[in-house]
């Protein structure tokens, strides 16, 4: 964007102080082709790709073209199976993201109110915090078989500490000068956290819980392809031992469209509940 | 109509025998044999350079700083901690960025119903002049602005006195000049106890019935100016002038480069 661009950004937004009206129609041109600029490569990556498989250059069981993928996908849907896989990968996230988050919001909340409760317990979850993320999996796979219960435990692993250390980390740094305004109120300790800590706290936290969402994302792929009989996961492993590329295919296509579309919507959800605070 | 309770406020005595900080470097005596008396319904300014105690004395009035030798009485009542009839304004706004101005000037007044609530918000909002942004959130004020929105906050619980801690020390010199005429206009109304601390010589004599002059190390009151101009009061007006330099030249003069503080001396802030 040009200065004279920047500049006159600037200036609406001067100008608007203590009103939060629409950007004037030239503006909205200019964020509308901003964005566009992302999509050109992609396409462009698409085209070339489906252009090099059509003529033959690109190996059909190596790299298929894109509209191979795209039907694959389509059979999947007609025959059930992507609701059923999706399905079960979805919900192996949604119940293990949940389960790990609140473990992190309790836990990340009393080490970030109680000195005594940090010094006890964040050295212990930090050191624990250092196993590389896949060294979880085996032993989960050991210890408690090869079922849901251990694909939702690694899964839950994977969203506990973004959430926890977030959450902890900005209950303590909460602006000390906010803290004395509630000292002025002579506010209750409950008080204190419920109306001051816990909103200062919350666009950290809510950080916390999208990289805890793209970390549950991460462990449900390692979990299904090391032991899982359904799944998006297990229809990667599926199509890799059938010699299949484009299931392989299909199968990231489909993990990168839910993971966006759950990033997307759990942004979208923190954006409304932070929409007014200035960025 | 609000009732503001003037023949109810209390005269301010504050004896501090001794206020000292321990740190890394030992103890600094930041107060030492403070004895000062305040009216009710008086605008009194506390002036002297960076260390001189100033700051501490104010939070100590407010009942931030509660380790010291000495007494605060507001009436016949020892101030012991915080409370609500003492509104304090800090240098920074201090506003709850997930708060409308609405809420932010209500947030000592939880205890109350809530038409009373938000009438008694809605007149300090007005009385500070923004009652157009009642709904606004502060990222969406200027500096100005949201210094008046704390200034709302701090009347808002009624207090009997109002402690301001270099409240526009941040804000542009015309700004300034402007907040100056808006918190006498505010206090004529409200008729509250002020004490404002400044470093601005100027700023004190334009707004205070008395100005206390206080030098460092250890923090005393070393003198007592009372202000008897009339208000308006014009800035270039000769006496008002003289008064200036008077305070002037008891914090620069003869002698008087000992009375700002050394490099040795911790951030109040």
């Amino acid at each position: 964007m040009s200065t004279a661009e920047q500049n006159r950004r600037l200036e609406w937004k001067d100008a608007t102080a203590g009103s939060t009206p629409k950007p004037p129609d030239n503006l909205r041109r200019i964020y509308l082709l901003d964005r566009l600029l992302g999509w050109i490569i992609p396409l462009s990556v698409v085209l070339v790709w489906e252009l090099l498989a059509r003529l033959g250059i690109l190996p059909p069981n190596w790299l298929p073209a894109p509209t191979v993928v795209g039907k694959t996908i389509y059979q999947l849907a007609v025959a059930g199976d992507l609701l059923k896989h999706a399905g079960t990968t979805i919900a192996r996230v949604a119940i293990g993201f949940l389960l790990g988050a609140s473990a992190g919001t309790l836990f990340g909340a009393i080490t970030g109110y109680l000195p005594v409760a940090r010094k006890l317990l964040d050295p212990t979850l930090q050191a624990l915090r250092s196993v590389p993320s896949i060294a979880w999996v085996p032993l989960f796979l050991l210890w408690l078989g090869i079922d849901e219960t251990s694909k939702i435990a690694l899964i839950s692993v994977g969203a506990f500490f973004p959430v926890y250390l977030n959450l902890s980390v900005a209950m303590r740094h909460v602006d000390p000068k906010l803290l004395e305004v509630g000292k002025l109120y002579r506010l209750s300790s409950f008080q204190m956290v419920r109306r001051l800590i816990l909103p200062a706290a919350l666009p950290e936290y809510i950080v916390g819980l999208r990289s805890g969402l793209g970390l549950a994302w991460m462990f449900v792929v390692a979990a299904e392809l090391l032991g899982a009989s359904s799944g998006i996961g297990y229809l990667m492993v599926d199509g890799e031992m059938t010699g299949r590329a484009a299931i392989i295919l299909a199968s990231v296509i489909l993990f990168a469209v839910f993971g966006k579309a759950s990033d997307w919507m759990m942004n979208a959800a923190g954006r409304r509940l932070l929409g007014h605070r200035a960025r | 109509m609000v009732n503001n309770g003037f023949d109810q406020r209390g005269t301010v005595n504050i004896e501090i025998v001794r206020k000292a900080f321990s740190g890394s470097k030992g103890t600094l005596l930041a107060l030492k044999d403070i004895l000062l008396t305040i009216n009710p319904g008086e605008f009194v300014c506390i002036v002297g350079g960076s260390g001189c105690g100033k700051t501490t004395l104010l939070r100590i009035i407010a009942g931030l700083e509660t380790e010291y030798k000495g007494s605060v009485f507001l009436g016949v009542r020892q101030l012991i901690g915080t409370g609500l009839d003492r509104g304090v304004v800090f240098q920074e706004h201090r506003l709850l960025s997930w708060l409308t101005v609405h809420d932010n000037v209500g947030f000592g007044l939880a205890g109350l119903p809530p038409q009373e609530r938000s009438r008694d918000i809605r007149h300090y909002i007005r009385l500070v002049g923004l009652d157009k942004f009642e709904y606004e959130y502060p990222h969406q004020l200027s500096g100005g602005m949201s210094q008046r929105v704390a200034i709302a906050r701090a009347l808002a619980g009624r207090p009997e006195v109002l402690l301001l801690d270099e409240p526009f020390a941040s804000l542009d010199a015309l700004t300034r000049m402007r907040m100056q005429q808006e918190i006498l206009r505010i206090w004529e109304a409200e008729r509250t106890t002020v004490v404002l601390v400044t470093h601005d010589i100027e700023e004190a004599v334009y707004l205070a019935d008395r100005v206390l002059i206080m030098s460092p190390q250890p923090g005393t009151i070393r003198n007592i100016l009372p202000v008897r101009l009339s208000r308006p009061r014009d800035r270039t007006d000769q006496e008002f002038v003289r008064v200036r330099k008077s305070i002037h030249d008891e914090l620069f003069g003869s002698g008087g480069e000992a009375y700002l503080a050394s490099e040795n001396v911790p951030d109040n802030s």
